[in-house]
């Protein structure tokens, strides 16, 4: 039985008709096309489909779509600027070399833009927490903690 | 050299915007029009006879297109290195990962409900998941037509006389070293997409290390399913991680072929995490007896190893890592006397693959740890003693290797230095310093009868760079690497040059990427490639400078003569001419790059690669003696690179080799009882996290290997390869105890030192 | 899979009618267990009815002791400074929990009728001496917490009944409490096993406490233990709680009374270590094997005594120094 579903995506307002046993994730990823969120394992244990959901990061694959109704989503498609260029956080991954396979990178962006808009000048402890829900196989996370500390260093 | 534009410099990864936009499509992501979604059924058991198999249910499941089982895949058609599996099994399962039904349905919903309407009886019968047992005279049998549990690949290296030697050793050591079973843990789970055309032409998206390789598999499957003579196209999509796990083509491939062809309609098989955990193929688990002797001196004399591999219930590459054992086994250190002996085992566990490293940790565990224990009855600095047994360039070693650069000194010097060893060893307080050291292949390998790589080049009308490379991007960072040396051949900016590495329809062969092979022979074949197309576009240049080709150079695309400065003109301008005069060409330039590196012969001697990669690990470490966990204070990475190409993707090769090392350490470990994956999810399976990731210094050494491209040597799997032995030696150093099998968890460490108390 | 209808409702006595009234209907909070069995096939329900949205379950009230709503989430409870310095055992709990995202949405109230016996608020929640109020079709009633855990995913809910919140007394200056948890890995981890204590102890002005200044030093353990020993300082009162040691997060009620008036000294602690090791029934597991955990339970009550104490001893210390035991 579908149910029809209204909240902010990545700033804009849109309205979706959803299955309520749907997970967040599947709405994004198989419905809305919006693959750029990832799914590494689908129990909230790798933090690759991490989305910020009323300012805080969420594992969307646990996320019980029809708790989307009236709240703001941002997923990885919606961080970039006004002007069309990239978060200084996805520059920083870039730059650090903090992305290698790149599986977990949208989720470890999402989870640092969480960290980042509520505190700009975290201490590496801070930037941990922040992301040790996101699992990383390919880097050994140093450069990705470079990345965090240099978008925040930046801003 | 020395002045050099794009080679050495910190350049980000070409793919990384991508990625980090989230507008990079990985398998995952793949949506082909029209397309099915495939799900396997797998066996309940790890060994049990198949005495029903009712698929009924699931075909009339709404929404449900095809169920296949072992009746719909052509009868003798095997898989893998000994092709001894098929992919859909009859009869009798062997393992809790075997494939007995697949569906296709409109949705990945139905296609799961439809295989829990799979009705199968089985008749379970007793499994064997020891390899010591299996070894037993009238052990069951894995493999009922096999005599026995033993793999017919006859490991056996031998040079010089070890018995000889240890009459001469002044000092003997002799232990046994276990390692566990280990996984990948690639971010992105294993999957594919099979689609044909009318012509049955099959194209497969998959995310494969081989894919010319892969290619090869696909074409045997389909003359088996009676498609002669077609083509395959092998389309990779953004790889979410490789590690060697993607090195075979796998059941599901197959079954994803056989569900397309059944259907008509492209076929989609994602691997779920589970699966992801329990049916793809990890390092295996090993049993190693070593023995090693040294003179008054200090000079080693003599090293036996005699090895036990789990193999699994069938056979992929895992079973040939001891050919790459070898490799620190005969060469690691100067040891003149040398004896191995491998045995990989069937057993009813899931069957082993190659991962990062391909056998070195495991060899490198028992060689290092026992290293140790030699120094310490010799009354030797354990650093010393590997100072005065190092490597050396020029050196030919026992196995026939011809070692060209070598900076294994370098290296371990370094970790001395910076671990303040002489202040820190030995010096109690819970507190321990450890080191090992590592040998690779660092100039390809020559596994196969061919080694090699292709690429081509073509440039158009306005200077830009297309490359297709053999070569496959699987997060390292090889298109990156390759773009800079085509950019830094050709005096152009590293924007202008475009990389296609995913299609076989287009790009040139390749082996694949395994043994940390890509720099070194996919960047020595764009090399080639390169220097080939600039002397094109000299030449063209020359006719309308007027000058001698010999006396022209390129930068920041423009050719210039080196003797008159004057005589310039841009790139664009000069590859225009060629494509808009009368009888004009087209500029293009390929390269086939097979390294001079020997196949091993029958006794397993030959230089299989061009150039080796050393280095050296030193660790600190702090034991909690109260709950026997280890904390490590300061790790130091050390590793001769030849040259590094790019430091920033060199850095981090080593992080993320170093911590899948500390992973392999510390906590690692796939927990199988009889047969069945107990720890099959990331919060049981303990892969570091952020918060377990060390204080590491990277230390690069450039050795600059003269085969190598601009001096490099690989470097992809090193990173791992001492890790283990060294933490392990560090918590001796620390408290005085020795864990020989791997993970050192905080259990082994307390119990190690509650004998120890009790001993003393 | 077979659907469900996902309701919201607004008010408890809302959610406890829709319980009433619908076939197979389960409690959602933060869904961080309920999303998983579902995925896993565990539970099939017709109907879930979200907690999330209710407004008298996510308050935090520091009037007179602390009640916190069972559908409070685990970082709120992390953020709140009253909690972190007068309840810190509560904290250690909700920092060290899963994750950041899980945290982010998992509750307090979800974690104890999961009734896990890993569940890392328990332990606190025990020595914190909680009481559970609890809202159902028959009216409001109390349970002490101890009372509440009655096996592996068991408890004393009954039939359709909802957890309101938790209820703490208050503890004074003098009281100091910590939860140890101990993990493989540093985050992302089930515990091997936890131990939470809270200690009553009899100082006047903590600046009196000369050793003081030991806790921030490297400082063997049993020195401080032996100089407390001789400043005479005196445990008033103590709770021991223990997880995943039992079928049920449990109190190691003889280690308590063991501890109960007697003078701080390394025996002591030994002593109690070892009560409350007896106290437990550890099992092997995947996680972990059962003589370790007897072992640790002795070694993290020391420690987790010893942490509680320096709480109280040093109030201001905002972090713990990372010591060598
Ligand atoms: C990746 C991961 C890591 C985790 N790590 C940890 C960890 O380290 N430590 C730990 O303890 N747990 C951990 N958990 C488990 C889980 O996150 C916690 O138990 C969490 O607190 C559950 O809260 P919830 O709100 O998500 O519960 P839910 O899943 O919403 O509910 C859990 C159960 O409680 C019932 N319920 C919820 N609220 C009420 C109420 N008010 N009244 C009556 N019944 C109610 C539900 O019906 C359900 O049966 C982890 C889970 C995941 C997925
Ligand atoms: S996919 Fe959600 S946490 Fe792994
Ligand atoms: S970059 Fe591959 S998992 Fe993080």
């Amino acid at each position: 039985m579908k149910k029809e579903l209204t909240f902010t995506l990545n700033g804009e307002a849109i309205t979706a008709e959803v299955d309520p046993k749907w997970t967040l994730l599947y709405l994004l990823r198989e419905v809305l096309d919006l693959t750029g969120t990832k799914e590494g394992c689908g129990y909230g244990e790798c933090g690759a489909c991490t989305v910020i959901i009323d300012g805080r990061a969420v594992n969307s694959c646990l996320f019980p779509v029809m708790e989307a109704e009236g709240r703001s989503i941002t997923t990885i498609e919606g961080i970039g600027l006004k002007d069309g260029s990239m978060h200084p956080l996805q520059t920083a991954f870039i730059d650090e070399g903090a992305v290698q396979c790149g599986f977990c990178t949208p989720g470890m962006i999402m989870s640092a833009k969480a960290l980042l808009d509520a505190n700009d000048k975290p201490t590496e402890e801070e930037i941990k927490d922040a992301i040790e829900g996101n699992l990383c196989r390919c880097t050994g996370y140093v450069k990705i903690l470079d990345a965090i500390k240099s978008a925040a260093g930046g801003r | 050299m020395n002045n050099l534009t794009t080679v050495g410099k910190k350049i980000p990864k070409r793919d990384a915007p991508p990625k980090a936009t989230g507008s990079a499509i990985y398998i995952q992501d793949l949506k082909v029009p029209g397309m099915l979604y495939g799900k396997i059924l797998y066996s309940k058991y790890p060994h049990a006879r198949i005495k029903g198999l009712d698929t009924s249910r699931a075909e009339k499941l709404p929404g449900v297109r095809a169920v296949v089982t072992a009746s719909d895949m052509p009868a003798n058609f095997r898989i893998g290195v000994m092709k001894d599996n098929p992919p859909l099994k009859a009869g009798k399962v062997l393992s809790i990962r075997d494939e007995i039904a697949a569906v296709a349905a409109i949705s990945a919903e139905i296609a799961e409900e439809a295989v829990s309407l799979i009705d199968v009886e089985y008749e379970e019968l007793p499994g064997i998941f020891d390899p010591l047992e299996a070894m037993k005279e009238g052990a069951p049998l894995v493999h009922e037509e096999a005599k026995s549990n033993v793999l017919k690949m006859p490991w056996k290296l031998v040079c010089g006389d070890v018995e000889a030697a240890k009459k001469e050793s002044a000092y003997i050591v002799e232990d046994t070293f276990s390692t566990p079973w280990v996984t990948h843990c690639c971010l992105g789970t294993s999957g594919c997409v099979a689609q044909f055309d009318t012509n049955n032409n099959l194209t497969m998206y998959s995310n494969t290390q081989i894919p010319s390789l892969a290619q090869n598999d696909y074409i045997d499957a389909l003359s088996a399913l009676g498609l002669k003579n077609r083509r395959v196209r092998v389309v990779q999509c953004v790889i979410g991680g490789g590690f060697g796990s993607k090195l075979d083509t796998y059941a599901y491939e197959y079954i994803a072929i056989l569900l397309a062809m059944r259907t008509r309609k492209p076929v989609k098989i994602i691997f779920s995490r589970e699966e992801e955990f329990f049916a793809t193929s990890p390092r295996q688990c090993t049993i190693t007896k070593i023995s090693q002797g040294c003179d008054k001196e200090g000079r080693l004399t003599f090293r036996e190893m005699e090895m036990i591999l789990d193999n699994g219930a069938y056979t992929s590459w895992g079973a040939t890592t001891p050919s790459v054992m070898m490799l620190p086994i005969s060469s690691l250190y100067k040891v003149p006397n040398i004896k191995y002996i491998a045995k990989c085992v069937y057993t009813n566990n899931t069957y082993s693959q190659a991962m990062r490293g391909y056998g070195n940790p495991q060899a490198t565990f028992a060689i290092e740890s026992s290293l140790d224990q030699l120094a310490e009855k010799a009354g030797i600095d354990p650093y010393e003693l590997r100072l005065k047994n190092a490597n050396e360039p020029g050196e030919i070693t026992p196995q026939r290797f011809k070692i060209t650069s070598c900076g294994m000194k370098e290296c371990i010097d370094e970790v001395v230095k910076r671990l303040d060893w002489k202040g820190k060893k030995g010096k109690g307080g819970n507190r321990g310093v450890g080191m090992a050291s590592l040998i690779h292949v660092g100039g390809g390998a020559r596994v196969y009868k061919s080694d090699g790589c292709g690429t081509i080049i073509k440039m158009d009308d306005f200077g830009k760079v297309d490359v297709f490379t053999g070569a496959s991007e699987i997060g390292q960072g090889s298109d990156t690497i390759i773009a800079q040396i085509v950019a830094e051949v050709l005096g152009i900016s590293i924007d202008d040059v475009n990389v296609i590495n995913n299609d076989t329809d287009i790009c040139p062969w390749d082996v694949g990427v395994h043994a940390s092979r890509t720099t070194f022979v996919a960047g020595n074949a764009a090399l080639g490639a390169a220097k080939k197309i600039k002397e094109q576009v000299l030449e063209v240049a020359a006719k309308l400078l007027e000058e001698d080709p010999a006396s022209l150079d390129i930068k920041n695309g423009v050719v210039f003569s080196v003797k008159n400065s004057e005589k310039t003109t841009p790139l664009g301008k000069a590859l225009r001419k060629v494509h808009y005069t009368l009888g004009g060409k087209m500029l293009m330039a390929e390269y086939f790059y097979d390294p001079a590196n020997e196949n091993f012969d029958k006794e397993f001697k030959g230089n299989l690669s061009v150039s080796y990669a050393y280095g050296a690990h030193g660790v600190e470490v702090e034991v909690d003696k109260e709950t026997g966990q280890v904390k490590i204070l300061n790790y130091i990475a050390a590793h001769d690179v030849g040259k590094a190409i790019n430091p920033l993707l060199l850095e981090g090769q080593i992080y993320g080799g170093g911590l899948q090392g500390i992973g392999y350490a510390l906590g690692e470990k796939m927990i199988y009882e009889k047969g069945y994956l107990k720890n099959g999810n990331f919060l049981d399976y303990k892969m570091p996290t952020v918060k377990d990731v060390p204080y590491v210094q990277p230390v690069i050494v450039e050795s600059d290997e003269k085969d190598g491209p601009f001096g490099a040597k690989g470097i992809g799997e090193p990173g791992l390869v001492p890790t283990a032995p060294a933490i392990a030696n560090a918590v001796y150093d620390a408290v005085g105890v020795r864990i020989k099998d791997l993970p050192i968890t905080p259990e082994k460490v307390l119990k190690a030192l509650k004998e120890k108390e009790k001993g003393a | 899979m077979t659907g469900y209808e996902y309701y919201k409702p607004k008010t408890i006595e809302e959610a406890i009618k829709l319980m009433g009234s619908l076939e197979g209907a389960r409690y959602i909070a933060g869904g961080t267990d309920v999303m998983v069995l579902l995925r896993q096939k565990k539970i099939a329900p017709r109907c879930m009815i979200s907690l999330r949205n209710i407004a008298d379950l996510t308050r935090i009230d520091i009037k007179d002791g602390l009640r916190v709503g069972s559908a409070v989430t685990h970082s709120a409870i992390e953020e709140n400074e009253h909690i972190k310095k007068r309840y810190s055992a509560l904290n250690d709990a909700t920092t060290h929990l899963g994750s950041r995202q899980i945290r982010n949405v998992a509750t307090i109230g979800g974690n104890i009728c999961n009734a896990a016996p890993s569940a890392d608020t328990a332990c606190p929640l025990l020595v914190l001496d909680a009481r559970a109020i609890i809202a159902g079709p028959k009216g409001a009633r109390e349970v002490d917490l101890d009372d509440f855990f009655l096996g592996p995913g068991s408890t004393a809910l009954e039939k359709d009944e909802i957890v309101k919140e938790f209820v703490m007394p208050p503890f004074d200056e003098n009281t100091g409490s910590a939860y140890i948890k101990h993990t493989r890995r540093q985050a992302m981890d089930l515990p091997i096993l936890g131990v939470a204590a809270r200690i009553t102890i009899s100082v006047k002005d903590e600046s009196e406490v000369r050793c003081r200044d030991m806790f921030c030093t490297i400082d063997s353990i049993s020195n401080i233990l032996s100089r407390l020993k001789e400043e005479g300082l005196k445990c008033e009162d103590a709770r021991i709680a223990m997880g995943v040691v039992a079928p049920r997060p449990i109190r190691a009620k003889k280690a308590e009374a063991a501890l109960k008036g007697k003078i701080v000294s390394p025996e002591l602690f030994e002593e109690i270590g070892n009560i409350a090791a007896g106290e437990a029934q550890p099992r092997d597991s995947i996680r972990g094997e059962a003589w370790y955990r007897s072992e640790m339970i002795r070694v993290l009550t020391k420690r987790a005594l010893i942490k509680a104490i320096d709480r109280v001893i040093r109030p201001d210390e905002a972090i713990y120094p990372e010591r060598l035991w």
